[in-house]
């Protein structure tokens, strides 16, 4: 279990770390990570969850709405990967932190929505490989949720 | 045909260069500025001669076991580099070429080119390339900007003008009303966030008003947040009496080096260290990544100004700057200025 994830969980509040690991276990993932926004502002989203990590880099990233592919799941509430992740320098929009630091080469990234519909977080997956992800990748992801 | 040799002897005589033709080692033609070296700065055309005839039987010399000389051999002509007027107060550097106009006929030519003016060309060359590079540097951060403001300010507004409206329309119940307030709630705050993240990329503003060591905690922390790589500040200096120029060098070199550090170096952890002394201050961005090999960086690429860039902006304040890296010995980038 990761000690910084959120202690303020509410009874039907879902095990991620379970969901994390079983993802992890059962395909072939390299990595899978979930963020989750905090309740208390400033309402930043962290990678609270993570199966398949090389190494601590993802406590420190703080997710920004609309930057990378998890930032633009958070920002439109619909999946997304990417198949060249390794090209993105620093500066670019779809520059993505956590694939950077788990040296990931293709992802795919859904949305966690709450009961409300609202975006609480995003699920994602990737290969440290050339491992071709796509829409139904995504859709095989969303089915864990 | 008369006029193109007519032509000719007019591009001989009025070359910049000197150019002198001998046979058998006496000098048969030679054009203005070989006459007007010859007179003013006491150009004796024998010592010329001498100089090639012992660098040609330097040439071919098997004694000679120079590796320079291998490239030198393999030109069609062979150049040397003398001084003309060594014993006046301003020496002239030139490139003597030696050339073989009628090998059996014992005809050839010496040209002494001005390397002042050669240096000079390629300073005007280098600086027209910097200038363009200043340029399109100038012009991509206004399109990066302008694109920021369109993409992420202009939309999250736009969605929360949208949220509103239908927070308006009277047919909704309670519990969407909530949601809706909710989200437009975090779309605004994404918005905020994003335009003060923009503010702080243009210019930091913190540094005017709290000093370079909270500006530099700030940017610390926000490119910690965006790659998970440790970056801690540690220093207790007192930045207050140093001149705006000086703490926004300090600030924009520590921004290029943790950046290069991110792109490049693979870096585990970065340190940033401003420390005071007597009469300097000092500041040093320590990584743990892969290093590089720094003489291959020190030339300007065309792409990035990076190093030279560094450079320039601290000797135009009277700093020092340095750059201490080898292959899988992280980096160290250490800036110097003196205060008074």
């Amino acid at each position: 279990m990761n000690p910084e994830q959120p202690t303020n969980l509410s009874d039907n509040q879902i095990n991620y770390q379970k969901i994390a690991d079983q993802i992890y276990q059962t395909e072939n993932f390299d990595f899978v990570g979930i963020a989750i926004q905090s309740q208390n502002p400033p309402h930043s989203i962290k990678w609270s969850f993570v199966a398949g990590n090389s190494n601590e880099k993802f406590r420190k990233i703080v997710l920004r709405s609309g930057i990378g592919i998890a930032g633009l799941v958070v920002r439109t509430g619909k999946p997304f990967w990417d198949n060249n992740l390794t090209e993105y320098e620093y500066s670019s929009k779809m520059y993505t932190p956590i694939a950077k630091s788990e040296t990931l080469k293709t992802a795919v990234a859904v949305p966690i929505i709450d009961m409300l519909g609202l975006v609480d977080g995003v699920l994602l997956a990737g290969y440290r490989t050339h491992t071709i992800v796509s829409e139904k990748t995504a859709q095989n992801l969303s089915q864990y949720l | 045909m008369l006029e193109t040799t007519q032509w000719i002897t007019d591009y001989f005589d009025e070359s910049s260069d000197a150019i002198m033709i001998f046979k058998d080692a006496e000098l048969i033609v030679s054009n203005r500025m070989a006459h007007e070296l010859q007179e003013e700065l006491h150009m004796n055309p024998k010592y010329l001669v001498e100089i090639a005839d012992s660098s040609v039987k330097q040439k071919f010399s098997s004694t000679d076991d120079c590796f320079n000389c291998i490239i030198q051999n393999k030109m069609k002509q062979i150049s040397i580099p003398v001084t003309l007027a060594k014993n006046m107060p301003h020496p002239l550097p030139y490139f003597m070429i030696y050339n073989v106009i009628d090998a059996n006929e014992h005809v050839f030519s010496l040209t002494l080119k001005n390397r002042g003016t050669i240096n000079r060309m390629d300073q005007l060359a280098q600086q027209r390339k910097l200038t363009q590079y200043v340029n399109r540097a100038y012009e991509d951060e206004r399109k990066r900007i302008s694109e920021d403001l369109h993409d992420s300010i202009a939309q999250g507004v736009y969605s929360a003008i949208m949220g509103i409206r239908r927070i308006g329309d009277k047919n909704i119940s309670q519990a969407e009303l909530d949601k809706l307030t909710e989200v437009v709630q975090s779309q605004l705050n994404d918005t905020l966030t994003e335009v003060k993240r923009m503010a702080l990329d243009v210019r930091p503003s913190v540094l005017d008003s709290f000093g370079l060591l909270a500006a530099l905690r700030v940017l610390a922390k926000r490119l910690q947040e965006n790659s998970g790589v440790t970056i801690d500040v540690i220093g207790n200096a007192d930045t207050s009496r140093l001149s705006n120029d000086i703490q926004s060098v300090f600030y924009r070199i520590a921004q290029e080096a943790i950046n290069n550090a991110l792109k490049h170096a693979n870096a585990d952890e970065i340190s940033i260290l401003v420390v005071s002394h007597d009469h300097f201050i000092t500041l040093e961005v320590i990584d743990d990544g892969e290093g590089f090999d720094v003489p291959a960086h020190q030339v300007f690429n065309g792409h990035s100004l990076g190093l030279m860039n560094m450079n320039e902006r601290v000797k135009a304040l009277n700093g020092a700057f340095n750059i201490k890296s080898a292959k899988n010995e992280g980096t160290t980038i250490t800036v110097k200025f003196p205060v008074a």
